[in-house]
């Protein structure tokens, strides 16, 4: 087994997840209040969900080739496969919490109002436990789907081992030198993973237990 | 003292002006639509009217003339209001307790002083021992009372109650009663409900505004508005059944089409032979065993029982007017009414009250 490449996969899932969660949740709170911009922000949002992999790989390519971050280079590097990973998700981690939020009652936000909370604390003691649900949809699909992404990757990043080579790219790898058992048992083990991800956010987060409890509050 | 004067013309129609007292519970009545919420949200601050000025306890809350931007809009959360919503609004995710901490949270008060605070308001409400369930884990009367609870832990200097019966069954609307008539006593500050049940408003309130497509078309108390309506909308609004129309001339009103004449009391104020409305409260109307000199006759079109209560339609003998009776079933037992059975009806004309036919701000008022 590549385990290389399932670290690889699992740190980038890891970062992208730190990284696009604040991101999303902010974005998600932004768009409800947005007037007229509003569809064609969430138009641009949602744009990794249709276009190819392959179109949006070589946009990010010819726009990040030749840049760099502190010195480290954008194509065929680590960030720069996180920075692809991160626009590739932002449809998977904004639209789960974006709805979670339109859910939410008005009048509840309104008794927030009306029992004194500021704005601040109508979001992080009314709204961000209400949506708790969405958060966690946001953060299993973009995690599950950073393991799997491909062609964004393949890209930006090529495959170089221990850098930008993802399991699903080890995969694709080493079905084409016809090693098909190395290639079976990765396939295993990004299905388990998915499988074990999807589950948790069903069992672990929610049916039963439809909001975190907040103490002291 | 709570002071509201508020108009607009988008996006709904406003146009009310109201003062309620410490201790004063004031209810605004009117059809489904009419803006009574609307009036509560614009006093909490959740929608601003056009124009007007909001004071309580002579602290502005709202001030704008309509021409130039507001002077002052104090938000929700700066507004000493306790707000109880129609649907409760309680936080889901919150235990009962946590919801009546909420409005505590910039009280400056450390989590056990707010939490001591919240359960005296929760055995105040006589639920202490569910202090820990879930929303979704009480019944609509105990929601409500946590509700009213978290409405109150602030100390408001105002309380605005949503349609606070509506969705609860009789039992524990009784008891609920009860519960706001000793609030009322104990916190003495001005309390304002919306209701579009009359009997309610005339069994709790003070004062009484009926409100139509946003106006305020008439401010009393209970006990004047049932006996003198101020024109037929409001008459019709407060559920008289019985209005008419007719020619008033110097203290003689004749029934529309009929030769039936009454001598009625005025204040002069109606010039001759002015057409008008006018209504007969239930108490100046009454029903004989035999006929007299001054009696109606009329047919019985209609009798429907319900419980104790009976409703009688009885159309006079011109053929043209109908007039409603209220009684208990036994008194239709005495007079022994049935369908097509005659019935001598008895008109107390000091009882009668004429209104004009149009609002009172519409200078077509006393014309027809």
């Amino acid at each position: 087994m590549d385990i290389d490449a399932i670290l690889l996969s699992l740190k980038l899932a890891l970062w992208t997840l730190v990284l696009i969660l604040p991101f999303g949740i902010w974005m998600a709170h932004s768009l409800l209040k947005m007037g007229k911009s509003r569809p064609w922000i969430e138009a641009v949002l949602a744009l990794p969900l249709v276009l190819p992999p392959t179109v949006l790989g070589y946009y990010l390519l010819v726009g990040l080739s030749g840049k760099d971050l502190f010195g480290i280079p954008l194509v065929f590097s680590f960030t720069g496969i996180l920075i692809a990973s991160l626009i590739v998700n932002l449809p998977f981690a904004i639209q789960p919490i974006q709805r979670a939020f339109e859910s939410i009652d008005p009048e509840i936000r309104e008794a927030a109002q009306v029992s004194g909370l500021n704005n601040w604390q109508i979001f992080h003691l009314i709204e961000l436990p209400l949506a708790w649900r969405g958060i966690t949809s946001a953060a299993v699909l973009t995690f599950a789907h950073t393991l799997g992404e491909f062609g964004v990757i393949l890209m930006v990043g090529g495959a170089i081992p221990g850098e930008t080579k993802t399991v699903s790219i080890a995969i694709y790898d080493k079905v084409q030198s016809f090693d098909t058992a190395g290639a079976g048992s990765l396939s295993i083990f990004l299905l388990g993973i998915s499988l074990v991800a999807i589950a948790l956010s069903y069992g672990v987060f929610g049916r039963n237990r439809r909001y975190p409890r907040l103490r002291g509050k | 003292m709570l002071k509201i004067r508020a108009s607009q013309t988008h996006p709904s129609p406003l146009q009310i002006h109201l003062e309620c007292g410490p201790g004063e519970l004031h209810a605004l009545v009117g059809p489904s639509g009419s803006g009574k919420t609307t009036v509560l949200r614009t006093i909490a601050g959740l929608s601003h009217p056009h124009s007007g000025r909001i004071e309580c306890n002579d602290v502005v809350w709202f001030e704008a003339d309509g021409v130039s931007s507001p002077k002052t809009i104090l938000p929700p959360a700066a507004r000493s209001c306790g707000f109880l919503f129609q649907q409760y609004a309680l936080f889901p995710h919150l235990s009962a307790l946590e919801n009546v901490c909420i409005p505590l949270q910039n009280s400056g008060l450390s989590v056990s002083e707010r939490r001591n605070i919240a359960k005296e308001w929760l055995s105040r409400m006589g639920i202490s021992e569910l202090g820990e369930r879930m929303p979704d884990q009480l019944s609509g009367g105990q929601q409500q009372r946590v509700a009213l609870a978290r409405a109150l832990t602030r100390q408001p200097q105002v309380l605005l109650l949503d349609e606070p019966f509506s969705a609860i069954d009789a039992p524990t609307r009784q008891s609920l009663y009860k519960t706001l008539a000793d609030l009322r006593k104990d916190l003495h500050i001005p309390i304002l409900m919306v209701t579009h049940d009359l009997h309610e408003a005339d069994l709790l309130a003070d004062s009484i505004t009926v409100i139509d497509q946003g106006v305020g078309l008439q401010t009393a108390a209970p006990q004047v508005l049932f006996q003198k309506p101020r024109n037929a909308r409001v008459a019709e609004l407060v559920g008289i059944h019985n209005i008419f129309e007719g020619i008033f001339d110097a203290g003689k009103l004749r029934w529309n089409n009929s030769q039936q004449i009454f001598d009625v009391i005025d204040k002069g104020k109606i010039p001759p032979n002015t057409p008008v409305a006018w209504v007969i409260p239930a108490d100046g109307l009454s029903l004989l065993e035999k006929p007299n000199h001054s009696n109606i006759t009329a047919k019985v079109l209609q009798v429907s029982t319900l419980g104790q209560i009976a409703v009688i339609q009885l159309q006079l003998h011109d053929g043209l007017h109908t007039i409603t009776w209220q009684a208990s079933a036994s008194e239709v037992k005495r007079l022994s009414l049935k369908v097509n059975s005659t019935a001598y009806v008895e008109i107390d004309s000091a009882k009668i009250h004429i209104m004009p036919l149009r609002p009172i701000n519409d200078p077509r008022r006393f014309r027809d």
